[in-house]
């Protein structure tokens, strides 16, 4: 129907059949294919060509980056665990050492104790000793005395006095040596002593006595 | 009933009818001639502003676009030819891509200078230069890639065939050339029915239309070129069949 149209007006011209304009479009067609193949296809490809090697490489150097992201936070973990390490070794040590210092101080201070006790009964003894030296004085006149108060006679024979005081003080020292034995009871054995020391001397006071009738008897 | 329409218009819709140059007793297509040679204009400033701005760095709008095209051109001829069968494919068919991109755009132009320039695919002239062009690359390419293997597969899978195989390879030109050519004339053709409308109304379908026209002309333009490869891929694949049924 369009064909009778353009019978009608065109003059029976077949729009279907290409007329020389064919070659003209082609060599066109030529040049422009010419032009893009030669001149703007490879600069924009090589471009594109180093824009992938960029971004290969950015892509690279940051899996790199990730690499090395992970290795410094492996590293920095190892430390601290190290340092965790180290300082419950360290507190290890410390707990060791401050019960060390505290068993030496304790241990010191036994042994400080021990030669305060020791002193204070080395003390204790050198008294005892003084006062049963003393009492070695004063006990034989004492006896005599009161003897003489007693049977009215002088006992002032030097020989007999003398024999009489020391069967006493070797009673005395013999009742008060088992006593002194355990350490611990000084205090009750101080009491303990002159209570002993004065019960023997009533004793012998009283054997004193007892001699003296006997002596007097004869 | 269009008939009479087209009829009573005065002339108003006229198909493939071309003001004409004589040159040597041949006939010129003259609003043809000029419009291709603005879309080559175009084509080759765009090229050649682009190779100019290209760079590496971050790219122009206008690089993107192109390195897009250029990047999908590769792929199908990667897939299809094989880059280093045929790497002549890839710039062929980014240039015919364009090319041909930019004829049909001038379809945008007004209507009332259709007489001077209008979409040159719109004349069987451009296309079929197109089109042989495309094809007798292909066979020589088949010929010069293939060897005497290239002529048997006019002979496949029987050779029985042979005359379909030849018909079909005939046909390949005149389709891949009409097909772009309708298209492109039946757009403008629709515009110059629709500009026979009063133009208080006309105004609406005609844009309308012409954007419409735009993405016939883009989907003609990648049709063009796609098919173009895919023949290249045809004519070189069988080399590689070939191939094979000599190893073998």
């Amino acid at each position: 129907m369009s064909s009778y149209n353009l019978a009608a007006q065109g003059g029976g011209n077949i729009f279907l059949i290409p007329n020389a304009t064919f070659f003209v479009e082609l060599a066109i067609f030529l040049i422009v294919l010419g032009v893009i193949w030669r001149y703007v296809v490879p600069p924009v490809k090589r471009m594109m060509n180093e824009r992938q090697e960029m971004i290969r490489q950015q892509i690279q150097e940051s899996q790199q980056a990730s690499e090395r992201l992970a290795q410094a936070e492996a590293r920095y973990s190892e430390a601290l665990a190290q340092a965790r390490v180290e300082a419950a070794k360290i507190r290890e040590s410390a707990r060791a050492d401050a019960q060390q210092i505290r068993d030496e101080l304790r241990e010191q201070a036994e042994q400080e104790v021990a030669r305060i006790r020791e002193r204070g009964e080395e003390q204790l003894a050198t008294q005892r000793e003084q006062v049963v030296r003393e009492l070695r004085g004063e006990l034989g006149t004492l006896a005599v005395t009161l003897a003489e108060r007693i049977i009215g006679d002088s006992v002032a024979d030097e020989g007999r006095r003398a024999g009489t005081v020391d069967r006493f003080l070797d009673e005395l020292q013999g009742m008060a040596a088992p006593d002194s034995a355990p350490q611990e009871d000084s205090a009750p054995q101080e009491d303990k002593a002159p209570q002993s020391s004065s019960a023997p001397q009533e004793d012998s006071a009283a054997e004193a006595v007892s001699v003296s009738p006997g002596r007097r008897r004869r | 009933m269009s008939e009479r329409v087209l009829a009573a218009g005065g002339g108003g819709v006229q198909v493939g009818e071309h003001p004409t140059w004589h040159v040597w007793g041949l006939t010129i297509n003259a609003d043809t001639v000029i419009s291709t040679a603005l879309a080559a204009v175009i084509v080759v400033g765009i090229g050649l502003y682009l190779a100019a701005k290209a760079s590496s760095g971050v790219p122009s709008k206008l690089q993107v676009a192109f390195e897009a095209v250029t990047d999908q051109v590769e792929r199908q001829v990667q897939s299809n030819v094989g880059i280093r069968t045929a790497p002549f494919v890839v710039p062929l068919a980014v240039t015919l891509f364009f090319f041909i991109l930019i004829s049909n755009w001038l379809a945008i132009l007004p209507h009332a200078w259709e007489q001077r320039v209008g979409p040159p695919t719109a004349d069987v002239n451009l296309t079929f230069a197109l089109a042989f062009f495309v094809i007798i690359l292909v066979h020589v390419t088949g010929i010069r890639v293939n060897g005497k293997h290239y002529f048997k597969h006019f002979t496949q899978p029987y050779a029985a065939m042979l005359p379909l195989n030849i018909i079909e390879e005939l046909s390949k030109p005149i389709t891949l050339a009409l097909r772009l050519f309708g298209n492109i004339l039946a757009g403008g053709v629709m515009v110059s029915v629709l500009a026979l409308l009063p133009a208080a109304v006309s105004w609406l379908p005609t844009s309308a239309w012409k954007l419409f026209d735009l993405f016939i002309g883009l989907l003609q333009a990648l049709i063009f070129a796609l098919l173009t490869i895919i023949y290249f891929g045809f004519a070189v694949g069988d080399q590689e069949d070939a191939q094979e049924e000599g190893a073998r």
